[in-house]
């Protein structure tokens, strides 16, 4: 059972750790703290963590605050001056600040590094931050995010894609908000391949032996590959379909088809041309085209994997109601429209495409922003995995990726 | 350099190729050294290279023009400016911090015969021996435990930490065989313990002392995982650039690479200027020549 | 004379308290719940809990005794390499330096100023696949044809010893500058022979400096993960990745401490045997007065 701030005292008490506070004051509290004897008594404390806990209450409505902090992916907003684009805007229409922190890098870094205060309920200070949906998953099943108060969120009702409304891991967006989505595919040099990829079997043909990479996010490589052999990843039941997958990855690997496994470095491989045809993501290949225009990115035949990344409110955040303000104040599709234009991933807002079709024609009518149709049909979305199934296929994944 | 040779005179041919072949041994461990020189520094070349490039996209892998442009808006990356004056003010700190704790361990544990002299020999050797990551959540976790708030202050606590190790290792490897004659002079001479480590010791141990300090320094500037563990909402450079290098590597990362080594240039080129005034002043005593 | 003896023997403990001090708070208590976190078990839903459990010590050594080996073979490669590479370097800086001994220094250090990435990703422009570096090395037979240098076990290594360079140049310079240049005098005078010199006086006084900078090079390349992750592939994953893995990804926190106390005292146990090859004398640099 964690602890949560549930009284005034300790609101208060969690307003003043996370303050800034002078660099001699933080020494000498520190210091002090760690002479005292009680060593062996908080190791002895903090032996519990994890397990199961209970529903969260829906975030109360609260006043608007002067400050908001918010926790995202670099490159991921128009600009981070509290002043200026999305922020100024916001700041404009209510009033606050917005510190914008790129801390982002990674789900499982992030997780790593923010879990344990989660786990006290302090959020560190952060009202917002934005994983893929899986880590939101398990930020909702460890308790870690409040829930979202829908009447705060009308936007949010109104225009959130309807591919999107209802995922596994969140059927009725009760914690989650997607900022923007991704597309996972296949990235290729057009002027290095024997033809236009269109299976995502493409990547093991063998004359792209060690000209090729897979990405080290599980669900879209192992997702890709089961599209390849059949299975459909959003419905597949059980983990026998990902492990034969993963065992198909291994092979390719050990055999020395599969170079290595990347996140976004790939980006460098491919424009070099160490390598030819990888699995990597859309808003990388819209950046790379434009230093090198032989890049291409294509949506396999057989499917492609959509995931998102979602604005959560953690737990003790200090101004989740503001936090609310804000998630849905980005649902405008007129404030969107300057973020998705400068993103270039997959925006989960309705109305935007019209926007831009007036502004930047060629961008509006591009299948990598604004997926439709056929292109849109075999969109797939990674199906949630309970968490000893996660265990087990991660493990088997790692084991493959080299840990 | 030749002086040294033995005073029998070989056969006049013989004597040249030994000359010859002394001369060639000479300047070959130079050309040696210089390769490496080289070969530490070419990265550096293709950064700062790179810094002149005109990108088309969010990357700079690929040579596209020579432009100025991201020399004359330096700091147009948000951020970027205010992580590297924090990382510089971080590593500064934690490397007096860290110089000052390490000497003075490194002295006692050369100098002096104590209980647990052992066991603290080997105990300095564990936190170079510990994963960064496990190392860094812990760290974390007794920050968190203690209600400390993360930040600068816990960025620094961490640094020292990890550069003391070093220090220790580096001075100490100057310490042994260190003459204390020199010091036993200066102790007949009338000065104390402290004065005589402040003017004889302290002096003559500097260039390992300097050679730690430096060392400390390149491990703050560059740390990455411990930071990240640490760090609150507190951005160094080694942070930014990890995130913000997996989408966009613009060429301001390479101009502000490119200032960092223009400073240290002239921060060389200070340091020896400052030694030759050094030299000029002592020149009323002469030093012997090396020999090597 | 009692007095003198008395301050003599607090004076040790006096300089080591303050170092000893820092180490012991920020070092060791995180350290001991390192321990304490690696005899737990469970998993991040379930919650942890302490239950003495040894069998993640046992079961990271049979599972991953191939990555502890592959470490530290790459490691102790990269060793050597610094130790070939770095002391020519440490020697002229130390002995031919002059006034420019201290810039030289700055010199070394100065791949360090812009991170790791960078520095790995510039050596990556140099060495990729279709680089005239590498096409040079394939005309001189030092690479075959169809073969790459990037992603393989040599770049892996080569990024282990670049990366590690300063930390063995520098205290071998610490070492080597103290050498009194009369003592090498004297030497001459005595062999005549300038590789007499080296190996009978320069090497043998250098020896310090060289014990140093291989444990500052070995110890913290055995548990090194970013040049596999960057530069390698699966198949030259290290301990380092492992440990990496399951914490971050599996977020199997006991196991990765495990692996971590495993590996500390694998290199303790490695550094204690080179002790006693060595002599302690010249590894702990006891020098009782």
């Amino acid at each position: 059972m964690s602890q949560r701030p549930t009284n005034d005292f300790e609101r208060i008490f969690e307003e003043l750790v996370r303050d800034e506070m002078t660099r001699r004051h933080l020494i000498r509290r520190g210091a002090a703290g760690a002479l005292s004897l009680s060593a062996i008594a908080y190791l002895a404390a903090c032996g519990e963590t994890g397990g199961g806990k209970e529903e969260s209450k829906v975030i109360p409505k609260g006043q608007l605050s002067k400050t908001l902090y918010v926790a995202n992916w670099p490159l991921y907003i128009d600009s981070k001056n509290p002043n200026k684009g999305t922020l100024g805007k916001f700041k404009k229409k209510y009033g606050a600040s917005v510190k914008y922190v790129e801390e982002i890098n990674d789900n499982d870094q992030f997780f790593g590094k923010v879990r344990q205060q989660y786990d006290r309920g302090s959020s560190g200070g952060r009202d917002l931050h934005v994983v893929t949906d899986w880590m939101a998953g398990r930020m909702q099943r460890l308790g870690y995010v409040q829930k979202l108060d829908k009447s705060q969120l009308p936007n949010v009702q109104k225009n959130l894609l309807d591919k999107l409304r209802h995922p596994s891991f969140d059927r009725n967006r009760d914690y989650t908000a997607p900022w923007q989505g991704i597309q996972a595919g296949i990235i290729y040099r057009k002027d290095k391949v024997k033809r236009t990829p269109k299976s995502v079997n493409d990547i093991f043909d063998p004359d792209y032996k060690g000209k090729t990479t897979m990405l080290t996010e599980m669900r879209d490589t192992v997702g890709l590959v089961m599209l390849g052999m059949g299975e459909d990843p959003e419905t597949f039941s059980g983990v026998d379909p990902a492990l034969k997958a993963i065992d198909k990855i291994d092979k390719a690997a050990k055999s020395g088809q599969v170079r290595r496994f990347t996140g976004n470095e790939y980006t460098k491989d491919i424009t070099k041309g160490d390598s030819w045809l990888i699995y990597g993501w859309s808003g990388d290949a819209i950046q790379l085209q434009a230093d090198n225009p032989n890049i291409d990115f294509v949506q396999p035949d057989e499917g492609w994997i959509y995931s998102n990344d979602n604005m959560q409110v953690p737990v003790g955040a200090p101004h989740a109601f503001t936090g609310e303000k804000f998630i849905d104040f980005v649902y405008r599709p007129e404030v969107q429209a300057p973020i998705a234009a400068y993103v270039n991933y997959v925006t989960p807002v309705k109305g935007v495409k019209e926007i831009l079709e007036k502004q930047d024609p060629e961008l509006a009518s591009s299948q990598l922003i604004f997926p439709s149709g056929e292109t849109l049909k075999r969109a797939k979305i990674f199906r949630d995995l309970k968490p000893d199934e996660e265990r087990k296929v991660n493990e088997a994944f790692q084991k493959v990726i080299g840990a | 350099m030749e002086a040294a040779t033995a005073t029998v005179r070989p056969a006049a041919g013989r004597g040249l190729a030994i000359r010859i072949g002394r001369r060639l041994l000479h300047h070959s461990l130079n050309v040696y050294a210089a390769l490496a020189l080289v070969y530490l520094l070419l990265p550096i070349a293709i950064i700062l290279l790179f810094s002149f490039n005109d990108p088309r996209g969010r990357f700079n892998f690929v040579w596209h023009g020579f432009t100025l442009d991201a020399w004359k808006h330096p700091f147009a990356v948000e951020g970027l400016g205010d992580a590297m004056r924090t990382s510089l003010e971080i590593a500064a700190l934690s490397t007096i911090g860290a110089t000052i704790l390490g000497t003075l361990m490194a002295l006692a544990l050369v100098r002096y015969q104590f209980r647990g002299r052992a066991p603290t020999n080997f105990f300095i050797f564990l936190p170079l021996a510990s994963p960064e990551i496990v190392l860094g959540a812990s760290l974390l976790s007794m920050f968190l435990n203690l209600g400390v708030a993360l930040g600068f202050g816990t960025i620094l606590i961490a640094h020292i930490m990890f550069n003391v190790s070093f220090v220790v290792v580096t001075v100490r490897s100057r310490l042994i065989g260190f003459d204390r004659s020199v010091e036993e002079a200066a102790q007949d001479l009338g000065a104390n313990s402290v004065q005589t480590f402040l003017r004889v010791t302290l002096p003559l141990i500097f260039p390992a002392v300097l050679a730690a300090g430096l060392l400390a320094f390149a491990l703050s500037i560059d740390d990455f995982v411990i930071t990240n563990f640490n760090n609150g909402s507190t951005i160094t450079f080694p942070l930014f650039i990890w995130g913000a290098a997996r989408v966009a590597v613009p060429p301001q990362i390479n101009v502000i690479a490119a200032m960092i080594f223009l400073v240290t240039v002239f921060a060389m080129i200070l340091t020896v200027w400052q030694q030759r005034r050094a030299e000029k002043l002592a020149s009323v005593r002469p030093e012997p020549e090396p020999v090597a | 004379m009692e007095a003198v003896q008395r301050r003599k023997g607090l004076l040790p403990y006096l300089l080591l308290a303050p170092g000893l001090g820092w180490l012991l708070v920020f070092f060791a208590i995180p350290l001991g719940y390192m321990a304490y976190e690696s005899l737990k078990a469970g998993t991040i839903d379930t919650g942890f809990s302490f239950s003495w459990e040894f069998s993640n010590y046992t079961h990271a050594i049979s599972t991953y005794k191939e990555q502890f080996v592959r470490s530290f073979e790459y490691a102790g490669l990269a060793t050597l390499l610094s130790l070939v590479i770095g002391y020519p370097l440490a020697y002229v800086i130390a002995f031919r330096g002059g006034k420019w001994r201290n810039a030289l220094l700055l010199a070394v250090i100065l791949p360090f100023f812009v991170t790791y990435l960078i520095r790995t990703l510039s050596w990556e422009t140099i060495l990729d696949d279709e680089s005239w570096v590498v096409d040079t090395l394939k005309a001189a037979g030092l690479v075959s044809n169809d073969g790459r240098v990037l992603d393989t076990t040599a770049s892996v290594v080569a990024g282990i010893t670049y990366n590690f360079l300063p930390f063995m140049i520098l205290p071998l310079y610490a070492s080597l500058e103290r050498i009194d240049h009369r003592l090498l005098e004297a030497a001459y005078d005595l062999y005549g022979k300038r590789r007499a010199v080296f190996t009978r006086v320069t090497l043998p006084l250098s020896m310090p400096g060289v014990v140093a900078g291989v444990l500052l090079t070995f110890i913290p390349a055995a548990g090194d993960f970013v040049n596999a992750t960057l530069l390698g592939t699966p198949r030259q994953a290290m301990i380092g990745n492992v440990i990496q893995s399951r914490f971050q990804v599996i977020a199997d926190y006991p196991s990765a401490a495990a692996l971590s106390f495993i590996l500390m005292g694998l290199i303790l146990v490695l550094v204690l045997a080179w002790a006693r090859f060595a002599g302690t004398e010249s590894l702990m640099g006891s020098e009782p007065r």
